[in-house]
């Protein structure tokens, strides 16, 4: 069903659902906007934001440091309690919504499942908004999304104006709507019209046809060489980036715990092993595996693009490397590669 | 494009095209607004998206460290570059001779972030002015005096002209206000501890470790830096409270004496994470105590680095 949410409500309603939820919403950080617990400050609230907020949503179900266990000097160890509390996160875009979906194949698989993963993601109901203005930055229509992306949402929210349209998606949506008023069939025209507009809006930034095909045949080509010269080798692009998944795990003697922390694999450390030898010396192998990774290799694993085109690699690199035109240059590549 | 543009990219040209240099680094026009891009031209074919403005905020110094000793390196230096390679200069980094500095009086570097805070994230053009910037947002249209936006690095700038660059395009210009620095370090130094405590608290604990700074900076080229050494472990792997603020004093720290206050690790971070009034207090005491200003020459090794027979303390020995 749809319903309606209007401006002035907004804070009544967050109110009302922070009684049986942990409400997350996006509020102002510093100079920007993250996903915080919903205090009951309404005036925090960046909803307006025409953009993403710049820490990506993911840590909400896989932190940036987690416990994973605790031991005693006897032997003992012991696990910390899953995270089964009811949560709910209220306007986050449709491409980080999907891009738990994405991760769901990673940590929910079929052959592994990770518990503290897997108990955040089924106590959370997702109330997604849907981007009215896409940025300049941002290509999610490119690589299979879309500012109004339903996948992984309980409800869409539309900015209609005076109000939010919402559509709930899922029981679990409905649930949350009930005491909401119905949209009228007026409204739900506005929200149609907004969703087309803002879908059509968006320029294709590259074209994927062929594009893993153009990458596969290039693995050793010198355009990796070019590609990884302005590179930092920091971990702007993958930790921002909202399905970068990659972490390691640390033992903390002095704390008798053990913490799972995000990785990346544009540091060195990252890939070297043991014995001081690193299958990614350098990085030209490290720039090559952030690209392969999401337009390749999850490809290949799960038939699907591991980008949702947020576009935070592409606003806070800090030598300005745009994937887009990594991507552009990429798929022009000859495909008969001639092995450098 | 500008005259200064047009007289840089010449004397890239010429220095390509003459064989003087293997390689030239510079800037490329941007993909994404705001940003351009650092560029290594090693051909003068590659010249054509050569650019060169105010938005251009890596340290180029940064750079000098990938190549063999051999490369003969030629470089746009802005006065805080020209600084850095002197000092890498001193730590042996790169030989003298085999670097021709292409020097450029700096009128500034903008903020980015002083731009997204005002604007909006959204930035879909941005036109340069002399003394002018105009932003353009999907909505709306912005008008800036390029001293709103300079970095604070670049507001307080002693040495916005080059020192030693082989050949300088420009005319010089003046100091901005160094004075902003002291009253910094004076305002910080000032606050009780407790308050300085909450403001270092405040800014750390935003980190996420990404090390951007770290990588933005020229003088961080250690092998492996501190932080991601195993055994010993120096500061705990997470972002808990004492890995953030480990990471934030001991990079500090490895600073002292080395530091030009380019702010490019502020420029760098995604958290607009505050850093350089740490490091502007150790310029300050560096400066204070032991009359040292690093890289104004590429001789003089910083006070902390340097050994001598008679050193009053034995701490060496
Ligand atoms: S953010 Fe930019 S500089 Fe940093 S690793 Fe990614 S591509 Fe390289
Ligand atoms: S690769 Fe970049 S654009 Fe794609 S999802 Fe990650 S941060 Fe967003
Ligand atoms: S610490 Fe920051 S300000 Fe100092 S030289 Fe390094 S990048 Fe520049
Ligand atoms: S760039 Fe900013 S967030 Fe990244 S490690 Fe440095 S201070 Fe922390």
């Amino acid at each position: 069903m749809n319903y309606i949410l209007s401006r002035n409500d907004i804070p009544k309603v967050l109110e009302m659902w922070s009684k049986t939820h942990q409400v997350f919403a996006p509020q102002k950080y510093s100079n920007f906007s993250a996903f915080l617990p919903y205090e009951g400050k309404a005036e925090q609230l960046c909803l307006e934001y025409p953009h993403n907020t710049r820490y990506p949503p993911k840590a909400l179900f896989l932190p940036q440091s987690e416990e994973l266990l605790s031991y005693t000097k006897d032997g003992q160890a012991s696990e910390p309690a899953l995270d089964a509390k009811p949560k709910l996160i209220f306007g986050i875009h449709a491409c980080d919504t999907r891009a738990m979906t994405l991760l769901d194949t990673v940590f929910d698989a079929k052959d592994y499942q990770d518990p503290f993963w897997k108990a955040r993601r089924e106590s959370t109901a997702i109330i997604t908004l849907g981007c009215d203005e896409p940025c300049s930055t941002c290509f999610c229509t490119t690589v299979e999304g879309g500012p109004f992306n339903r996948q992984g949402a309980d409800i869409i929210m539309t900015d209609i104006g005076e109000s939010f349209h919402l559509e709930a998606l899922t029981p679990k949506g409905e649930n949350l709507c009930k005491d909401l008023p119905y949209a009228s069939a007026a409204e739900d025209r506005k929200v149609s019209n907004v969703q087309e507009k803002a879908t059509s809006d968006m320029p294709k930034a590259f074209d994927t046809e062929g594009l893993k095909t153009a990458l596969d045949a290039n693995f050793d080509s010198s355009y990796w060489e070019e590609v990884q010269r302005s590179c930092l080798g920091c971990g702007v692009c993958t930790f921002l980036c909202p399905t970068c998944f990659c972490f390691d795990i640390a033992d903390e003697a002095a704390r008798s715990k053990r913490y799972r922390n995000w990785d990346t694999c544009m540091f060195s450390v990252y890939s070297r092993e043991a014995s001081g030898h690193n299958p990614r010396p350098s990085r030209k192998e490290r720039t090559r595996q952030r690209l392969m990774h999401k337009y390749s290799y999850w490809v290949d694993q799960i038939g699907k693009i591991g980008c949702t085109g947020c576009g935070r690699c592409v606003r806070y690199c800090p030598v300005g490397l745009d994937i887009r035109a990594m991507l552009r240059e990429a798929g022009k590549l000859p495909v008969e590669v001639i092995h450098a | 494009m500008t005259d200064l543009e047009m007289k840089l990219k010449a004397e890239a040209k010429r220095l390509l095209d003459e064989h003087l240099v293997d390689v030239f680094i510079g800037f490329r026009k941007e993909n994404a607004p705001l940003h351009p891009q650092p560029a290594f031209f090693t051909n003068s074919d590659q010249l054509d998206d050569f650019v060169y403005n105010n938005l251009c905020q890596n340290n180029l110094a940064k750079f000098l460290t990938r190549y063999p000793h051999e490369t003969k390196i030629g470089m746009i230096v802005r006065g805080c570059e020209n600084r850095s390679v002197n000092h890498l200069i001193v730590e042996r980094q790169h030989p003298r001779e085999n670097i021709i500095m292409i020097g450029v009086p700096c009128t500034g570097i903008y903020d980015w972030r002083k731009i997204t805070q005002r604007c909006g994230e959204e930035i879909s053009d941005v036109e340069l002015s002399p003394g002018k910037i105009t932003v353009k947002t999907s909505k709306n249209q912005f008008e800036f005096e390029s001293k709103e936006l300079l970095h604070v690095s670049c507001a307080r700038c002693s040495q916005p002209n080059p020192i030693s660059a082989d050949l300088v395009i420009g005319e010089p210009v003046e100091p901005k206000d160094p004075a902003r620095a002291k009253r910094q370090v004076e305002t910080f130094g000032g606050m009780t501890a407790k308050a300085r405590y909450e403001w270092f608290t405040h800014e750390s604990e935003r980190c996420i470790r990404c090390y951007a700074c770290r990588e933005a900076c020229p003088m961080c080229y250690c092998a492996e830096c501190f932080v991601d050494h195993g055994a010993p472990r120096w500061t705990e792997s997470m972002v808990s409270k004492a890995g953030m603020q480990t990471w934030h004093i001991i990079r500090a720290f490895h600073q002292t004496g080395r530091c030009v206050d380019c702010g490019a690790c502020e420029r760098a971070c995604p958290m607009d994470i505050r850093m350089t009034y740490i490091t502007e207090k150790l310029n300050t005491d560096m400066e204070n105590e032991y009359q040292f200003i690093c890289g104004m020459d590429d001789k003089t090794q910083p006070p902390f680095a340097a050994f001598t027979m008679d050193d009053k303390t034995r701490f060496v020995a």
